[in-house]
Protein backbone atom coordinates (compact mmCIF):
# COMPACT_ATOMS: atom_id res chain seq x y z
CA UNK A 1 0.00 0.00 0.00
CA UNK A 2 2.81 2.21 0.95
CA UNK A 3 4.50 1.53 -1.97
CA UNK A 4 1.08 2.12 -4.48
CA UNK A 5 1.05 5.65 -2.75
CA UNK A 6 4.63 6.71 -3.17
CA UNK A 7 4.04 5.76 -6.83
CA UNK A 8 0.85 7.78 -7.14
CA UNK A 9 2.96 10.79 -5.59
CA UNK A 10 5.96 10.37 -7.92
CA UNK A 11 3.28 10.36 -10.88
CA UNK A 12 1.64 13.57 -9.68
CA UNK A 13 5.21 15.21 -9.33
CA UNK A 14 6.16 14.20 -12.72
CA UNK A 15 2.57 15.19 -14.02
CA UNK A 16 2.67 19.00 -15.76
CA UNK A 17 -1.25 19.19 -14.79
CA UNK A 18 0.15 19.53 -11.26
CA UNK A 19 2.27 22.58 -12.06
CA UNK A 20 -1.12 24.06 -13.51
CA UNK A 21 -3.38 23.20 -10.59
CA UNK A 22 -0.45 25.01 -8.71
CA UNK A 23 -0.47 28.08 -11.15
CA UNK A 24 -4.57 28.49 -11.19
CA UNK A 25 -5.05 28.42 -7.56
CA UNK A 26 -1.88 30.87 -6.95
CA UNK A 27 -3.59 32.97 -10.64
CA UNK A 28 -6.43 33.38 -8.75
CA UNK A 29 -4.74 34.02 -5.49
CA UNK A 30 -3.35 36.94 -7.22
CA UNK A 31 -6.17 38.48 -8.58
CA UNK A 32 -7.92 38.85 -5.75
CA UNK A 33 -5.15 40.69 -4.12
CA UNK A 34 -4.75 42.73 -7.57
CA UNK A 35 -8.02 43.27 -7.31
CA UNK A 36 -8.01 44.46 -3.67
CA UNK A 37 -5.02 46.75 -4.13
CA UNK A 38 -6.70 48.69 -6.92
CA UNK A 39 -10.61 48.64 -5.92
CA UNK A 40 -10.69 47.37 -2.40
CA UNK A 41 -10.79 50.97 -0.69
CA UNK A 42 -13.79 51.32 -3.32
CA UNK A 43 -15.16 48.01 -1.66
CA UNK A 44 -14.98 49.34 1.76
CA UNK A 45 -16.45 52.30 1.04
CA UNK A 46 -19.17 50.69 -0.49
CA UNK A 47 -19.81 47.89 2.25
CA UNK A 48 -19.54 50.34 5.12
CA UNK A 49 -21.43 53.60 3.36
CA UNK A 50 -24.53 54.04 5.67
CA UNK A 51 -22.15 53.20 8.48
CA UNK A 52 -19.83 55.97 8.14
CA UNK A 53 -22.92 58.32 9.45
CA UNK A 54 -23.28 57.05 12.58
CA UNK A 55 -19.66 55.87 13.21
CA UNK A 56 -15.96 57.21 13.08
CA UNK A 57 -13.93 54.47 11.88
CA UNK A 58 -10.11 54.10 12.85
CA UNK A 59 -7.04 52.69 10.98
CA UNK A 60 -7.20 50.96 7.59
CA UNK A 61 -9.89 48.47 7.28
CA UNK A 62 -8.43 47.76 3.80
CA UNK A 63 -5.90 45.03 5.05
CA UNK A 64 -4.10 41.61 5.32
CA UNK A 65 -7.01 39.87 7.29
CA UNK A 66 -9.66 41.02 4.85
CA UNK A 67 -7.81 40.21 1.37
CA UNK A 68 -7.22 36.58 3.17
CA UNK A 69 -10.81 36.69 3.82
CA UNK A 70 -11.73 37.12 0.35
CA UNK A 71 -9.33 34.88 -0.96
CA UNK A 72 -10.94 32.22 1.46
CA UNK A 73 -14.24 32.92 -0.05
CA UNK A 74 -12.81 30.66 -3.55
CA UNK A 75 -13.43 27.93 -1.53
CA UNK A 76 -16.87 28.48 -2.42
CA UNK A 77 -16.56 27.46 -6.36
CA UNK A 78 -12.78 28.09 -7.86
CA UNK A 79 -10.57 26.19 -5.62
CA UNK A 80 -13.24 22.93 -4.81
CA UNK A 81 -13.66 23.10 -9.31
CA UNK A 82 -9.92 22.93 -10.13
CA UNK A 83 -9.46 20.43 -7.29
CA UNK A 84 -12.51 18.46 -9.04
CA UNK A 85 -10.53 18.76 -12.04
CA UNK A 86 -7.53 18.17 -11.46
CA UNK A 87 -8.05 14.81 -9.24
CA UNK A 88 -10.34 13.81 -11.27
CA UNK A 89 -7.90 13.68 -13.61
CA UNK A 90 -5.85 11.06 -11.46
CA UNK A 91 -7.80 8.37 -12.80
CA UNK A 92 -9.37 9.45 -15.99
CA UNK A 93 -5.97 9.75 -17.42
CA UNK A 94 -5.58 6.43 -16.34
CA UNK A 95 -8.76 5.51 -18.07
CA UNK A 96 -7.61 7.04 -21.24
CA UNK A 97 -4.11 6.19 -21.43
CA UNK A 98 -4.75 2.63 -20.45
CA UNK A 99 -2.04 2.32 -18.19
CA UNK A 100 -4.64 1.69 -15.42
CA UNK A 101 -4.51 -1.44 -17.41
CA UNK A 102 -1.21 -1.93 -17.01
CA UNK A 103 -1.09 -1.33 -13.53
CA UNK A 104 -3.49 -3.83 -12.63
CA UNK A 105 -1.12 -6.60 -15.00
CA UNK A 106 1.21 -6.34 -12.12
CA UNK A 107 0.54 -7.90 -8.97
CA UNK A 108 -1.33 -5.15 -7.24
CA UNK A 109 -4.97 -5.73 -5.84
CA UNK A 110 -7.95 -3.47 -7.17
CA UNK A 111 -8.87 -2.49 -3.80
CA UNK A 112 -5.05 -1.18 -2.82
CA UNK A 113 -5.31 0.24 -5.96
CA UNK A 114 -8.19 2.80 -5.65
CA UNK A 115 -7.97 3.70 -1.87
CA UNK A 116 -4.17 4.63 -2.95
CA UNK A 117 -5.76 6.76 -5.36
CA UNK A 118 -8.24 7.77 -3.02
CA UNK A 119 -5.40 8.59 0.45
CA UNK A 120 -3.19 10.64 -2.38
CA UNK A 121 -6.29 12.79 -2.91
CA UNK A 122 -7.30 13.49 -0.14
CA UNK A 123 -3.33 14.82 0.77
CA UNK A 124 -2.87 16.58 -2.39
CA UNK A 125 -6.32 18.74 -1.33
CA UNK A 126 -4.56 19.01 2.06
CA UNK A 127 -1.27 20.44 0.19
CA UNK A 128 -3.16 22.48 -1.85
CA UNK A 129 -5.33 23.96 0.90
CA UNK A 130 -2.04 24.56 2.95
CA UNK A 131 -0.59 26.26 0.03
CA UNK A 132 -3.13 28.67 -0.71
CA UNK A 133 -3.61 29.32 3.24
CA UNK A 134 0.10 29.93 3.50
CA UNK A 135 1.02 31.98 0.58
CA UNK A 136 -2.43 34.02 1.45
CA UNK A 137 -1.52 34.77 4.58
CA UNK A 138 1.79 35.74 3.47
CA UNK A 139 1.38 37.65 0.54
CA UNK A 140 -1.56 39.65 2.25
CA UNK A 141 0.21 40.44 5.41
CA UNK A 142 3.35 41.31 3.54
CA UNK A 143 1.50 43.90 1.32
CA UNK A 144 -1.39 44.66 3.10
CA UNK A 145 -0.18 44.62 6.94
CA UNK A 146 -2.53 43.57 9.85
CA UNK A 147 -5.92 45.11 10.99
CA UNK A 148 -9.11 44.37 12.54
CA UNK A 149 -11.20 42.26 10.33
CA UNK A 150 -14.42 43.09 8.64
CA UNK A 151 -16.86 40.68 7.21
CA UNK A 152 -20.51 40.99 6.17
CA UNK A 153 -22.55 37.79 7.24
CA UNK A 154 -26.31 38.41 8.44
CA UNK A 155 -24.89 42.13 9.23
CA UNK A 156 -21.60 43.72 9.70
CA UNK A 157 -19.17 42.01 12.06
CA UNK A 158 -15.66 43.10 13.08
CA UNK A 159 -13.14 41.40 14.87
CA UNK A 160 -9.69 42.72 16.11
CA UNK A 161 -6.62 41.75 14.31
CA UNK A 162 -5.32 38.80 16.72
CA UNK A 163 -8.71 37.21 17.00
CA UNK A 164 -9.33 37.29 13.24
CA UNK A 165 -6.10 35.20 12.59
CA UNK A 166 -7.16 32.68 14.45
CA UNK A 167 -11.14 32.49 12.94
CA UNK A 168 -9.19 32.63 9.53
CA UNK A 169 -7.03 29.77 10.59
CA UNK A 170 -9.85 28.24 11.70
CA UNK A 171 -11.77 28.54 8.34
CA UNK A 172 -9.23 27.46 6.36
CA UNK A 173 -8.89 24.06 7.97
CA UNK A 174 -13.06 23.51 8.51
CA UNK A 175 -12.50 24.71 4.57
CA UNK A 176 -10.17 21.65 4.15
CA UNK A 177 -12.87 19.63 5.46
CA UNK A 178 -15.25 20.71 2.57
CA UNK A 179 -12.42 20.39 -0.10
CA UNK A 180 -11.87 16.79 0.78
CA UNK A 181 -15.31 15.97 0.14
CA UNK A 182 -15.14 17.53 -3.46
CA UNK A 183 -12.22 15.81 -3.99
CA UNK A 184 -13.78 12.40 -3.19
CA UNK A 185 -16.95 13.06 -5.17
CA UNK A 186 -15.18 13.92 -8.57
CA UNK A 187 -12.94 10.67 -7.72
CA UNK A 188 -15.39 8.59 -7.39
CA UNK A 189 -17.15 10.21 -10.71
CA UNK A 190 -14.20 9.13 -12.46
CA UNK A 191 -14.32 5.95 -11.05
CA UNK A 192 -18.22 6.18 -12.92
CA UNK A 193 -17.49 7.84 -15.74
CA UNK A 194 -14.31 6.90 -16.73
CA UNK A 195 -14.40 9.78 -19.57
CA UNK A 196 -12.34 13.08 -17.97
CA UNK A 197 -14.54 15.45 -19.99
CA UNK A 198 -17.74 13.77 -19.13
CA UNK A 199 -15.95 13.59 -15.21
CA UNK A 200 -15.55 17.41 -15.16
CA UNK A 201 -18.89 18.18 -16.65
CA UNK A 202 -20.77 16.08 -13.96
CA UNK A 203 -18.15 17.61 -11.35
CA UNK A 204 -18.88 21.15 -12.03
CA UNK A 205 -22.71 20.72 -12.14
CA UNK A 206 -22.37 18.89 -8.88
CA UNK A 207 -20.68 21.73 -7.74
CA UNK A 208 -23.19 24.54 -9.08
CA UNK A 209 -25.83 22.57 -7.75
CA UNK A 210 -23.92 21.99 -4.74
CA UNK A 211 -23.74 25.59 -3.67
CA UNK A 212 -27.55 26.36 -5.10
CA UNK A 213 -29.02 23.77 -2.69
CA UNK A 214 -27.23 25.64 0.05
CA UNK A 215 -29.52 28.82 0.02
CA UNK A 216 -32.37 26.63 -0.83
CA UNK A 217 -34.84 25.89 2.28
CA UNK A 218 -36.06 22.57 1.95
CA UNK A 219 -38.84 22.88 4.36
CA UNK A 220 -37.68 19.88 6.18
CA UNK A 221 -35.47 20.22 9.16
CA UNK A 222 -33.84 16.63 8.24
CA UNK A 223 -33.05 18.03 5.08
CA UNK A 224 -31.82 21.08 5.86
CA UNK A 225 -29.27 19.87 8.58
CA UNK A 226 -28.44 16.70 7.01
CA UNK A 227 -27.80 17.22 3.48
CA UNK A 228 -24.83 16.95 1.93
CA UNK A 229 -24.90 20.50 0.13
CA UNK A 230 -26.05 21.95 3.74
CA UNK A 231 -22.68 21.18 5.58
CA UNK A 232 -19.98 22.46 2.69
CA UNK A 233 -20.07 26.14 4.49
CA UNK A 234 -19.52 25.41 7.75
CA UNK A 235 -15.90 27.77 7.78
CA UNK A 236 -18.23 30.23 7.10
CA UNK A 237 -19.47 29.96 10.45
CA UNK A 238 -15.94 31.08 12.21
CA UNK A 239 -16.72 34.64 10.88
CA UNK A 240 -20.01 35.04 13.28
CA UNK A 241 -19.67 36.99 16.16
CA UNK A 242 -20.38 34.06 18.56
CA UNK A 243 -18.94 30.98 16.73
CA UNK A 244 -21.12 28.07 16.84
CA UNK A 245 -18.61 25.82 17.13
CA UNK A 246 -21.20 22.55 17.86
CA UNK A 247 -22.89 23.39 14.56
CA UNK A 248 -19.22 23.39 13.06
CA UNK A 249 -18.61 20.14 14.75
CA UNK A 250 -21.57 18.51 13.95
CA UNK A 251 -21.11 19.91 9.94
CA UNK A 252 -17.96 18.59 9.79
CA UNK A 253 -18.83 14.98 11.04
CA UNK A 254 -21.62 14.47 8.69
CA UNK A 255 -19.71 15.45 6.09
CA UNK A 256 -16.74 13.35 6.91
CA UNK A 257 -19.43 10.81 6.92
CA UNK A 258 -20.25 11.37 3.56
CA UNK A 259 -17.12 11.77 1.84
CA UNK A 260 -16.45 7.90 3.62
CA UNK A 261 -19.37 6.96 2.19
CA UNK A 262 -18.71 8.38 -1.30
CA UNK A 263 -15.12 6.89 -1.47
CA UNK A 264 -16.47 3.64 -0.30
CA UNK A 265 -19.45 3.54 -3.35
CA UNK A 266 -16.16 4.57 -5.61
CA UNK A 267 -14.52 1.37 -3.86
CA UNK A 268 -16.83 -0.86 -4.43
CA UNK A 269 -17.85 0.14 -8.15
CA UNK A 270 -14.23 -0.24 -9.33
CA UNK A 271 -13.91 -3.14 -7.16
CA UNK A 272 -16.52 -5.16 -8.99
CA UNK A 273 -16.15 -3.65 -12.39
CA UNK A 274 -13.80 -5.14 -14.62
CA UNK A 275 -11.12 -3.53 -16.14
CA UNK A 276 -12.60 -2.87 -19.67
CA UNK A 277 -11.39 0.52 -21.10
CA UNK B 1 1.33 -27.97 -17.05
CA UNK B 2 2.08 -24.01 -15.81
CA UNK B 3 -1.40 -22.65 -17.38
CA UNK B 4 -4.90 -24.32 -17.44
CA UNK B 5 -7.98 -22.54 -18.65
CA UNK B 6 -10.73 -24.84 -18.98
CA UNK B 7 -14.42 -24.12 -19.90
CA UNK B 8 -13.89 -20.51 -20.13
CA UNK B 9 -17.13 -18.96 -21.01
CA UNK B 10 -17.67 -14.89 -20.88
CA UNK B 11 -21.01 -13.12 -22.76
CA UNK B 12 -21.81 -9.29 -22.69
CA UNK B 13 -26.02 -9.41 -22.79
CA UNK B 14 -27.21 -11.51 -25.41
CA UNK B 15 -23.33 -12.03 -26.87
CA UNK B 16 -22.24 -14.83 -26.18
CA UNK B 17 -17.90 -13.57 -26.42
CA UNK B 18 -15.81 -17.20 -25.02
CA UNK B 19 -17.86 -20.38 -25.03
CA UNK B 20 -16.23 -22.76 -23.15
CA UNK B 21 -12.57 -22.49 -24.13
CA UNK B 22 -10.02 -24.76 -22.66
CA UNK B 23 -6.11 -24.16 -23.54
CA UNK B 24 -3.38 -25.90 -21.56
CA UNK B 25 0.44 -24.40 -21.63
CA UNK B 26 3.56 -26.11 -20.73
CA UNK B 27 6.67 -24.40 -19.10
CA UNK B 28 9.27 -23.09 -21.72
CA UNK B 29 6.70 -23.67 -24.91
CA UNK B 30 5.17 -20.46 -27.35
CA UNK B 31 1.65 -20.66 -27.81
CA UNK B 32 -0.09 -19.11 -30.57
CA UNK B 33 -3.77 -17.67 -30.16
CA UNK B 34 -4.81 -17.78 -33.67
CA UNK B 35 -8.81 -16.12 -35.14
CA UNK B 36 -10.54 -13.62 -36.89
CA UNK B 37 -11.24 -10.42 -35.71
CA UNK B 38 -13.93 -10.71 -32.67
CA UNK B 39 -13.36 -13.95 -32.26
CA UNK B 40 -12.89 -13.58 -28.66
CA UNK B 41 -8.82 -13.36 -28.97
CA UNK B 42 -8.11 -10.31 -26.72
CA UNK B 43 -11.24 -11.30 -24.23
CA UNK B 44 -9.64 -14.78 -23.48
CA UNK B 45 -6.14 -12.99 -22.76
CA UNK B 46 -7.94 -10.20 -20.14
CA UNK B 47 -9.57 -13.57 -18.66
CA UNK B 48 -5.80 -14.78 -18.45
CA UNK B 49 -4.63 -11.56 -17.53
CA UNK B 50 -7.29 -11.41 -14.65
CA UNK B 51 -8.51 -8.23 -16.30
CA UNK B 52 -12.10 -9.14 -16.48
CA UNK B 53 -14.10 -12.03 -14.97
CA UNK B 54 -15.23 -15.27 -16.78
CA UNK B 55 -18.94 -16.20 -16.29
CA UNK B 56 -17.91 -19.46 -15.60
CA UNK B 57 -14.70 -22.20 -15.94
CA UNK B 58 -11.39 -22.07 -14.06
CA UNK B 59 -7.65 -20.73 -15.11
CA UNK B 60 -5.31 -22.35 -12.84
CA UNK B 61 -1.18 -21.22 -12.60
CA UNK B 62 1.03 -23.44 -11.48
CA UNK B 63 3.69 -21.06 -9.93
CA UNK B 64 4.47 -19.50 -6.73
CA UNK B 65 6.27 -16.63 -7.79
CA UNK B 66 5.03 -12.94 -6.67
CA UNK B 67 3.68 -12.86 -10.17
CA UNK B 68 2.57 -15.57 -11.53
CA UNK B 69 1.16 -14.00 -15.29
CA UNK B 70 2.33 -10.79 -17.40
CA UNK B 71 1.39 -9.11 -20.24
CA UNK B 72 0.60 -6.85 -22.73
CA UNK B 73 -2.68 -6.61 -23.88
CA UNK B 74 -3.04 -4.74 -26.99
CA UNK B 75 -0.47 -1.94 -27.43
CA UNK B 76 1.90 -1.55 -25.02
CA UNK B 77 0.49 1.52 -22.41
CA UNK B 78 3.27 3.58 -20.66
CA UNK B 79 2.71 6.83 -18.67
CA UNK B 80 4.17 9.17 -21.45
CA UNK B 81 5.57 11.57 -19.26
CA UNK B 82 7.88 9.47 -17.24
CA UNK B 83 11.31 8.32 -18.80
CA UNK B 84 11.82 4.50 -19.55
CA UNK B 85 13.46 4.57 -16.46
CA UNK B 86 10.45 6.28 -14.58
CA UNK B 87 7.70 4.01 -15.99
CA UNK B 88 9.69 1.00 -15.04
CA UNK B 89 10.17 2.78 -11.14
CA UNK B 90 6.53 3.28 -10.77
CA UNK B 91 5.63 -0.42 -12.01
CA UNK B 92 8.22 -1.60 -9.67
CA UNK B 93 7.41 0.13 -6.89
CA UNK B 94 3.68 -1.09 -7.23
CA UNK B 95 4.88 -4.53 -6.92
CA UNK B 96 7.17 -4.05 -3.95
CA UNK B 97 10.74 -4.11 -6.20
CA UNK B 98 13.41 -1.46 -5.74
CA UNK B 99 14.67 -0.28 -9.29
CA UNK B 100 18.13 -0.16 -8.42
CA UNK B 101 21.04 0.28 -11.44
CA UNK B 102 21.33 -2.93 -11.74
CA UNK B 103 17.85 -3.73 -12.09
CA UNK B 104 17.05 -1.02 -14.26
CA UNK B 105 19.78 -2.12 -17.02
CA UNK B 106 19.42 -5.91 -17.02
CA UNK B 107 15.63 -5.16 -17.46
CA UNK B 108 16.56 -2.96 -20.51
CA UNK B 109 19.19 -4.85 -21.92
CA UNK B 110 16.90 -8.58 -21.69
CA UNK B 111 14.45 -6.23 -24.17
CA UNK B 112 17.02 -4.59 -25.97
CA UNK B 113 16.75 -0.72 -25.09
CA UNK B 114 19.42 1.27 -24.49
CA UNK B 115 19.92 2.93 -21.00
CA UNK B 116 21.38 5.65 -22.05
CA UNK B 117 17.84 7.47 -23.32
CA UNK B 118 15.96 9.32 -20.89
CA UNK B 119 14.10 11.47 -23.12
CA UNK B 120 10.19 10.93 -22.03
CA UNK B 121 8.91 7.72 -23.42
CA UNK B 122 5.87 9.56 -25.59
CA UNK B 123 8.89 9.95 -28.29
CA UNK B 124 9.43 6.18 -28.66
CA UNK B 125 8.38 4.71 -31.39
CA UNK B 126 6.18 1.64 -31.14
CA UNK B 127 8.63 -0.69 -31.11
CA UNK B 128 10.71 0.39 -28.30
CA UNK B 129 7.09 0.82 -26.73
CA UNK B 130 6.98 -2.78 -27.06
CA UNK B 131 9.71 -3.71 -25.84
CA UNK B 132 9.26 -1.58 -22.86
CA UNK B 133 6.46 -2.88 -22.08
CA UNK B 134 7.63 -6.73 -22.71
CA UNK B 135 10.32 -5.27 -19.86
CA UNK B 136 7.63 -3.95 -17.62
CA UNK B 137 5.74 -7.45 -18.07
CA UNK B 138 8.81 -9.06 -16.80
CA UNK B 139 9.43 -7.52 -14.01
CA UNK B 140 9.11 -10.05 -10.92
CA UNK B 141 10.53 -12.78 -13.29
CA UNK B 142 6.82 -14.24 -14.37
CA UNK B 143 6.55 -17.83 -15.42
CA UNK B 144 4.09 -16.59 -17.90
CA UNK B 145 3.87 -13.91 -20.59
CA UNK B 146 0.65 -13.43 -22.66
CA UNK B 147 1.18 -11.14 -25.84
CA UNK B 148 -1.91 -9.80 -27.71
CA UNK B 149 -1.19 -8.47 -31.02
CA UNK B 150 2.76 -7.59 -30.83
CA UNK B 151 3.85 -7.09 -33.84
CA UNK B 152 0.90 -5.26 -35.06
CA UNK B 153 1.97 -1.72 -36.10
CA UNK B 154 5.48 -2.71 -36.17
CA UNK B 155 8.02 -2.41 -39.02
CA UNK B 156 9.25 -5.77 -40.76
CA UNK B 157 12.53 -5.28 -38.69
CA UNK B 158 10.63 -4.78 -35.49
CA UNK B 159 8.78 -7.61 -35.79
CA UNK B 160 12.25 -9.26 -36.58
CA UNK B 161 13.93 -7.92 -33.29
CA UNK B 162 10.42 -8.99 -31.13
CA UNK B 163 10.51 -12.22 -33.17
CA UNK B 164 13.92 -13.11 -32.05
CA UNK B 165 12.93 -12.02 -28.29
CA UNK B 166 10.59 -13.78 -27.67
CA UNK B 167 11.86 -17.06 -29.17
CA UNK B 168 14.99 -16.27 -26.53
CA UNK B 169 13.25 -15.71 -23.39
CA UNK B 170 11.08 -18.77 -24.39
CA UNK B 171 14.49 -20.97 -24.94
CA UNK B 172 16.65 -19.32 -22.32
CA UNK B 173 14.58 -18.36 -19.88
CA UNK B 174 11.76 -21.28 -19.88
CA UNK B 175 8.85 -18.69 -20.08
CA UNK B 176 5.54 -19.74 -21.38
CA UNK B 177 4.69 -17.19 -23.88
CA UNK B 178 0.96 -17.31 -25.06
CA UNK B 179 0.82 -14.84 -28.57
CA UNK B 180 -2.08 -13.77 -30.54
CA UNK B 181 -1.49 -12.23 -34.38
CA UNK B 182 -3.41 -11.41 -37.65
CA UNK B 183 -0.30 -12.31 -39.11
CA UNK B 184 -0.17 -16.28 -39.89
CA UNK B 185 3.61 -16.41 -40.86
CA UNK B 186 4.49 -14.89 -37.65
CA UNK B 187 3.20 -17.21 -35.51
CA UNK B 188 4.10 -20.09 -37.65
CA UNK B 189 7.16 -19.45 -37.20
CA UNK B 190 6.76 -18.72 -33.75
CA UNK B 191 4.43 -21.11 -31.97
CA UNK B 192 4.95 -24.57 -30.95
CA UNK B 193 1.24 -25.02 -30.89
CA UNK B 194 -1.89 -23.49 -32.17
CA UNK B 195 -5.16 -22.68 -30.91
CA UNK B 196 -7.49 -21.24 -33.49
CA UNK B 197 -10.56 -19.24 -31.85
CA UNK B 198 -13.22 -19.07 -34.20
CA UNK B 199 -16.65 -17.07 -33.02
CA UNK B 200 -15.88 -17.16 -29.16
CA UNK B 201 -15.14 -21.15 -29.87
CA UNK B 202 -11.56 -22.98 -30.15
CA UNK B 203 -12.35 -25.35 -33.35
CA UNK B 204 -8.46 -26.39 -33.90
CA UNK B 205 -5.41 -26.64 -31.89
CA UNK B 206 -2.35 -28.74 -32.52
CA UNK B 207 1.56 -27.62 -33.51
CA UNK B 208 1.58 -25.30 -35.67
CA UNK B 209 3.45 -26.24 -38.73
CA UNK B 210 0.78 -29.33 -39.10
CA UNK B 211 -2.11 -27.24 -38.73
CA UNK B 212 -1.25 -24.46 -40.95
CA UNK B 213 -0.31 -27.30 -43.40
CA UNK B 214 -4.08 -28.57 -43.27
CA UNK B 215 -4.94 -25.18 -44.05
CA UNK B 216 -3.06 -24.74 -47.45
CA UNK B 217 -5.00 -25.01 -50.29
CA UNK B 218 -2.85 -22.97 -52.84
CA UNK B 219 0.87 -22.67 -53.96
CA UNK B 220 2.29 -19.32 -55.02
CA UNK B 221 5.32 -20.83 -57.81
CA UNK B 222 7.85 -17.78 -58.87
CA UNK B 223 9.67 -18.35 -61.89
CA UNK B 224 10.67 -17.08 -65.27
CA UNK B 225 8.18 -17.30 -68.39
CA UNK B 226 5.53 -19.57 -66.44
CA UNK B 227 3.11 -18.07 -68.43
CA UNK B 228 4.56 -20.28 -71.10
CA UNK B 229 4.45 -23.65 -69.15
CA UNK B 230 2.08 -26.22 -70.49
CA UNK B 231 1.50 -28.08 -67.19
CA UNK B 232 0.35 -24.82 -65.23
CA UNK B 233 -1.95 -24.04 -68.02
CA UNK B 234 -3.27 -27.49 -68.07
CA UNK B 235 -4.20 -27.17 -63.96
CA UNK B 236 -5.68 -23.60 -64.65
CA UNK B 237 -2.90 -21.84 -62.85
CA UNK B 238 -3.19 -18.07 -62.16
CA UNK B 239 -0.49 -16.07 -63.52
CA UNK B 240 0.32 -12.76 -61.60
CA UNK B 241 3.35 -10.96 -62.15
CA UNK B 242 5.92 -13.33 -62.40
CA UNK B 243 3.89 -15.79 -60.63
CA UNK B 244 1.52 -18.48 -60.61
CA UNK B 245 -0.99 -19.75 -58.18
CA UNK B 246 -2.01 -23.37 -58.18
CA UNK B 247 -4.46 -25.71 -56.54
CA UNK B 248 -3.12 -28.84 -56.70
CA UNK B 249 -6.67 -31.35 -57.00
CA UNK B 250 -5.39 -34.42 -59.30
CA UNK B 251 -1.64 -34.15 -58.74
CA UNK B 252 0.17 -33.08 -55.70
CA UNK B 253 2.42 -29.66 -55.46
CA UNK B 254 5.71 -32.23 -55.51
CA UNK B 255 4.46 -33.55 -58.79
CA UNK B 256 3.78 -30.10 -60.28
CA UNK B 257 7.33 -29.05 -59.07
CA UNK B 258 8.69 -31.96 -60.58
CA UNK B 259 7.40 -31.90 -64.43
CA UNK B 260 7.82 -28.07 -64.37
CA UNK B 261 11.69 -28.91 -64.01
CA UNK B 262 10.65 -31.44 -66.48
CA UNK B 263 9.19 -28.96 -68.65
CA UNK B 264 13.05 -27.00 -68.75
CA UNK B 265 10.95 -24.09 -66.35
CA UNK B 266 13.32 -22.15 -63.94
CA UNK B 267 11.28 -22.43 -60.66
CA UNK B 268 12.95 -20.24 -58.40
CA UNK B 269 10.47 -20.13 -54.86
CA UNK B 270 7.49 -22.33 -54.16
CA UNK B 271 5.62 -20.70 -51.26
CA UNK B 272 2.47 -22.33 -49.78
CA UNK B 273 -0.63 -19.89 -49.44
CA UNK B 274 -2.76 -20.60 -45.94
CA UNK B 275 -6.33 -20.76 -46.04
CA UNK B 276 -7.19 -17.91 -43.89
CA UNK B 277 -10.70 -18.85 -44.21
CA UNK B 278 -10.17 -22.97 -43.86
CA UNK B 279 -8.09 -22.39 -41.16
CA UNK B 280 -10.63 -19.92 -39.39
CA UNK B 281 -13.58 -21.68 -39.77
CA UNK B 282 -14.87 -19.54 -42.41
CA UNK B 283 -15.26 -16.28 -39.90
CA UNK B 284 -15.10 -12.93 -41.06
CA UNK B 285 -11.28 -12.27 -41.81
Amino acid sequence: MISLIRSEIYKIRKQSKTLYALAAILIIEGFVIVSAYYQGTGIIDLLLANLKDSFEFKGNLLNGNLIIYLILNSLWFHIPLILMIIISGFLTSEYKDRTLETVLLQPVSKLNFILSKYIVSIVFTLLIVLLLAVSTFFVSYWIFGRGDLVVYLDGLNFFESDEAFYRLIYAFISGANSMIFFSVVSLTLAVILKDATKTWIVSAIFLICSNLLLKIDFQNEFLNELFFSKLTDSWQYFFYYKIPYSTIYFKNFMLFGYTLITMIIGIIIFKRRDIQL
Amino acid sequence: MILEARNISKSYGSLEVLKNVTIECHKGKIYGLIGANGAGKTTLFRILLGLIKQDCGSIEIDSQGIKPIGGIVEKPALYGYLSAFGNLKVFAQIQGLKLTKELYSQSMQQVGLSTKRTDVVKNYSLGMKQRLGLAIALLNNPECIVLDEPFSGLDPMGIIALHELIKKLSSQKQITIIISSHIVKELTDLCDTLYVLNEGEIIKKGPSAELLNASVTTYKIVGNNLEMSEVLQSINAIFSNKSAFVSPKTMSITEILQKLIEEGQEVTACIPQTDLKALFGGGKI
